[in-house]
Formats: C-alpha cells, sequence, structure tokens
C-alpha cells in the first residue's frame, strides 16, 4: 500500500516538476513571477481536451494541442502584460501585479467556455492497460508520464546547454544589457523562453487532466500554488532543484492525503514553505546569490 | 432615503475595503511587498466572530480581540519578514495566508469549517463605520506626512539612500508592517459583525487580489489612492450589473492597463500633477 503510493506520487510529483520547470525558468531567466502561469497550464488542459472531444483527435495530438496552445498564450502574455513593464525597467512588483490582471482575464474566459461545467476525457482517451510488478499496479499512462517528463526535462537541458539558442538564453539569464552589447537581441529570446515555459505547462495541464480525470476552469490556482512551494524548496532558477522538489511535494501530497487527510497534508505543504523561505530563502537545493538576502549592517 | 437603503450593505462593504486598501497601502509605501492582508484579516474576522457567537462577548470587546489577533500576528510574522526582499516577502506572506485559510477550513471544532460561521449579530451599523473609518484615514494622513511617512518614501525609493540618511530600514518596515496587521485586524473583526456570517473563502486568493487592485488602482503612495481604488473597485460591479459576468475580466483589464500606463495609479498621478502645477507657480510667479 505504501509503495502504491508511493509510485502514485511519484507520477504526480514528476507533473508538478514540469510544470514548476516552467515557472521557475521564467523566474531564472526573466526575474518574473507568473502569476498567470496556473492559467496557461488550465488552458493547456482545456486545448487538449477540447481536440479530443470535438476534433476526435488521438492523444498525442491532444498533448501537442496541449503544449502549443500553452506556448502561445505564454507568448502572448509576455506581449501584453510583460514586455511593456519591461522596457520601462519597472519594479517586480509591476509584473506580478500585471500577471495577476492577466490570470483573471484568462480564468473568467475559462469560465465562461467551461460554463463553470467539470470537463473530462472520453473514457478510452487513453488505453488502461494495467501491469502488475511485484505486486504493485502500474498503469501504462503513469509510465507514459515518467516516460515523457524524463524527456522533456533531458530535452530542456540540451536546448539550455548544447545549443546556440541556449547560450543566448543563459546570455540574457545573466545580464540582458551586456548580451545586448554583445549582439543578442533579447526580444525573441524572451518570445522563446515564454514559449518553452507555456509548452511545459500545457503538457502538465494535458496529463494532470488525464491524471485525475477532470479539466475545471480553476484547476490552475492550486497548482500554481504548489508550484510556489516547489520553486522556493528546490531554489529559485534551479532545473534540478525544481524536479526534486516537485517529486518531494507530489509525494508527501500523496501519502499525507492517503494517511493523515487533505487539509492537514495543505497546512503541512505551507507550513514548510514559510519556515524554508524563512530560515533558508536559497532552497534546500540552491546557491545563495544577493537576490535573495537583505545585506544589511 | 430609499437610496440609502438600497445601497448600505454596499456601502458599509466600501468603508471595509477602505480599511483593507489602507491595510496593504502602508506596506508597500514602506517597499515592503506583503500579500499578508488577508491573512491577518481572517484572523481578525474569525477571532470577533468566535468570541460574539460562542463565548457571548460583547461585539466591540470582541472586535478589539480581533484587532489585537491581526496585531500579534504581524508582529510575529515581521521578524523573519524583516530579512526577506521582494518576491520572497510575499511568497512568505501568501504561505502565511494559506496558512490561516487552510487552519480556518480544517479547525471543525472552532471554525465550522468550510461552512463557515453564520448568525453573527449585525451590531455595527454604518455610523459606527464611517466613524471609525474617518478616524483611521486621518491617523494615516498625519502619519504620513511627517517624518515617518517620509522616511518609508526614501526606503521605497532607495534603501541605500536611506540607510545614508540614517533610517533604521527594518525598524520602520517593521512599524508599516504592523500597522498593516492592526487595519486588517480591524477590517477583519467590522467585516465580520457588519455582514452576519463569514466563510473561509471570504479571505482567500479573491481578497488578496481585490486589496492589492485598489491599491494599483489608486496609488499605493498616498492614503488618497488606497480610499480613490477602494471606491471605485466596491462600486463598479454594482454600476455595471450588466457586466456581472465579464466583472473579472474588466478588473483583470483594469489592473494591466493602470499598471502597464498609469504605473503609480490614477489618483497618486493626479496629485502629483497636482503639486507640479503648485511648485511650477511658486517658482515662475509671471507665468
Amino acid at each position: 500500500m505504501l509503495m502504491q503510493q508511493l509510485v502514485n506520487g511519484i507520477v504526480v510529483g514528476s507533473v508538478y516538476g514540469l510544470f514548476a520547470l516552467g515557472f521557475t525558468l521564467l523566474f531564472g531567466i526573466n526575474h518574473i513571477m507568473n502569476m498567470a502561469h496556473g492559467s496557461v497550464f488550465m488552458w493547456g488542459a482545456f486545448a487538449g481536451l477540447y481536440a479530443v472531444i470535438a476534433l476526435d483527435a488521438p492523444i498525442y495530438v491532444a498533448l501537442l494541442a496541449g503544449m502549443l496552445a500553452g506556448g502561445l498564450i505564454s507568448v502572448v502574455l509576455d506581449i501584453v502584460a510583460f514586455r511593456p513593464l519591461r522596457r520601462r525597467n519597472a519594479p517586480e512588483f509591476s509584473a506580478i501585479v500585471s500577471s495577476i490582471g492577466a490570470d483573471l482575464v484568462l480564468l473568467a474566459i475559462a469560465q465562461k467556455v467551461s460554463n463553470t461545467a467539470i470537463l473530462r476525457f472520453p473514457f478510452d482517451a487513453f488505453p488502461v492497460v494495467v501491469f502488475t510488478v511485484l505486486g504493485l499496479r502500474i498503469q501504462l499512462l503513469q509510465l507514459v508520464i515518467i516516460g515523457l517528463v524524463v524527456v522533456m526535462v533531458f530535452a530542456l537541458v540540451w536546448y539550455l546547454y548544447r545549443t546556440g539558442f541556449g547560450q543566448r538564453i543563459r546570455a540574457v539569464a545573466y545580464s540582458e544589457q551586456t548580451s545586448r552589447l554583445l549582439g543578442i537581441n533579447p526580444g525573441p529570446v524572451n518570445t522563446q523562453v515564454f514559449f518553452i515555459s507555456g509548452a511545459l505547462a500545457g503538457m502538465a495541464g494535458v496529463l494532470i487532466g488525464l491524471v485525475f480525470n477532470s479539466v475545471h476552469f480553476t484547476m490552475g490556482e492550486p497548482l500554481l500554488l504548489r508550484a510556489f512551494v516547489i520553486i522556493i524548496l528546490g531554489g529559485l532558477g534551479s532545473i534540478p532543484g525544481a524536479l526534486m522538489a516537485g517529486m518531494l511535494i507530489g509525494i508527501v501530497q500523496t501519502l499525507s492525503v492517503a494517511y493523515i487527510g487533505a487539509g492537514v497534508a495543505e497546512a503541512i505543504v505551507f507550513v514548510s514553505l514559510f519556515l524554508v523561505i524563512v530560515l533558508r530563502p536559497t532552497g534546500l537545493f540552491g546557491k545563495s546569490t544577493a537576490a535573495m538576502r537583505v545585506q544589511r549592517a | 432615503m430609499n437610496f440609502l437603503a438600497t445601497y448600505q450593505s454596499l456601502f458599509d462593504h466600501m468603508l471595509v475595503n477602505m480599511l483593507l486598501a489602507m491595510s496593504q497601502y502602508i506596506v508597500l509605501r514602506a517597499g515592503v511587498f506583503s500579500l499578508g492582508t488577508a491573512g491577518f484579516t481572517a484572523l481578525g474576522a474569525y477571532g470577533s466572530a468566535i468570541l460574539i457567537t460562542k463565548a457571548g462577548w460583547p461585539p466591540a470587546f470582541a472586535i478589539v480581540f480581533g484587532v489585537a489577533l491581526g496585531t500579534l500576528a504581524s508582529a510575529l510574522l515581521a521578524l523573519p519578514l524583516a530579512r526577506l526582499r521582494g518576491v520572497f516577502q510575499a511568497v512568505a506572506t501568501l504561505a502565511f495566508v494559506q496558512i490561516v485559510l487552510s487552519g480556518t477550513q480544517n479547525w471543525q471544532s472552532l471554525t465550522n469549517g468550510a461552512l463557515g460561521i453564520s448568525g453573527i449579530p449585525h451590531s455595527v451599523g454604518t455610523g459606527t463605520l464611517v466613524l471609525i473609518v474617518a478616524l483611521v484615514v486621518g491617523l494615516m494622513v498625519s502619519l504620513g506626512r511627517y517624518s515617518f511617512g517620509r522616511a518609508l518614501d526614501v526606503i521605497r525609493e532607495d534603501e541605500t539612500v536611506a540607510v545614508s540618511l540614517g533610517i533604521s530600514v527594518p525598524w520602520h518596515q517593521r512599524r508599516a508592517f504592523i500597522i498593516s496587521g492592526v487595519l486588517a485586524g480591524l477590517a477583519g473583526g467590522l467585516h465580520a459583525s457588519s455582514s452576519y456570517s463569514i466563510m473561509p473563502t471570504d479571505y482567500g486568493f479573491a481578497l488578496m487580489v481585490a486589496t492589492l487592485a485598489m491599491v494599483v488602482l489608486g496609488g499605493r503612495t498616498t492614503v488618497w489612492g488606497a480610499i480613490v481604488g477602494a471606491i471605485v473597485l466596491t462600486a463598479l460591479p454594482e454600476l455595471f450589473r450588466v457586466f456581472a459576468q465579464y466583472r473579472n475580466v474588466v478588473q483583470g483589464l483594469l489592473l494591466m492597463l493602470v499598471i502597464v500606463y498609469l504605473p503609480r495609479g490614477v489618483a497618486d498621478t493626479l496629485i502629483a500633477m497636482a503639486r507640479d502645477r503648485r511648485l511650477r507657480g511658486a517658482l515662475n510667479p509671471s507665468q
């Protein structure tokens, strides 16, 4: 029973990690807390679901549709909500406020489109195949999710650290001004980062929609709150940190829901977030940087 | 008279929102990015509501207790918060709001869980609310006009300059944060005893966004900004009942437009313009 819950926790946690990856990427590169990231995730799930229901598309097309929708919405967010602020060199407060505004708009549209209903994938959207290994019941869906997350993470790391595009992204992350002097146009770089981050969120949306077989316009908010916990635990801007913390939160959540109760689980997660941010703001896996602590004599 | 009766609850709501907006304004003016107002409000509201309904306390004492609860929470929270900045302060206070929220949702025996507390006697009338809000506005204006407000402005604009002027950043930010807790606790207590029932969802993410929206819309460097924001954002959904469905769209678009095009907020921009004109007039009397 414990092992079974552990497996479920790892699956859910890896999807959380995928979502938090895009969130932490935006912070690491653009220094933006994108409060609308949860809505991007939700719209990814919607796009995947409507692809299956309305177009009768196979599930891998739904996954691609979710990623594409998430990526495009995220790019639009950049253009509408963040780029004007970046141009003015506005404080980080402004970006948070304008992304909250964008979040409200995206939520309201989704509520209108879905009529506030909980939508479900058709029963045969993903073939139900269950393997039994050492007494553990493992679904094909769970294996596919783990596989997808591993592939996405390796692809992202490869893109960031082994290609010219990635080199430019890292240069902009280090200093937008310096990279401009070196002839890198930060505009397209930011567009790429927003697309990648949105696509990751969209994919996570379709996967979470499949795992719990429920798609609702409020599904983004709890995930966004969890993503806060994950990226703080893992250290802001850290890719391995986001993944590890995502797994950790997934496992803690599944185990505590199974053994203590959902309400207490929530409280435990946020108390631990509070303790971490106060005692060790760099996260469990992060290195300290100047941005995190106030230096005062 | 009819008009007053129809809009009385809206007016009460507006007055409570003014207190909330001022609670958010004072921390932002000090350069502390706190989202804790919603949490302190929940503490104030639940603290006083429980004392009134379960312990039979007179409302006035219960509200004072709610204020004390908000004050205590903010005073304790201010200590670790002084070590953080920017986004980290926002996330830490967000975590605090979530902790309070899950407390109100899950401590069944005390808070009645998701159902909330109902049957709270309506003991605070519009007159009392007006009196309290007027008193608080007066206090906040005078507090902001003299050395405390000036110090907060310097800290917000540039911490290094503030330190070089001998202004203690942690001391001022901690005071601002505690004032925020006092006002939010007061708003919570008044809300509980002027609206019959309270629920955990009254004090969640939505309240946080709404308070932030008021201050962003009005302006976060003067008390008047907070007041204007509270009035506009409380009245707007009522004025445009037709658009009730699109209320969130309007609020969201408003937030984005204001932060992009009027980053100081509507009221603060107007106040700054008036001041510029006055100063220019004083410098060149011939024009």
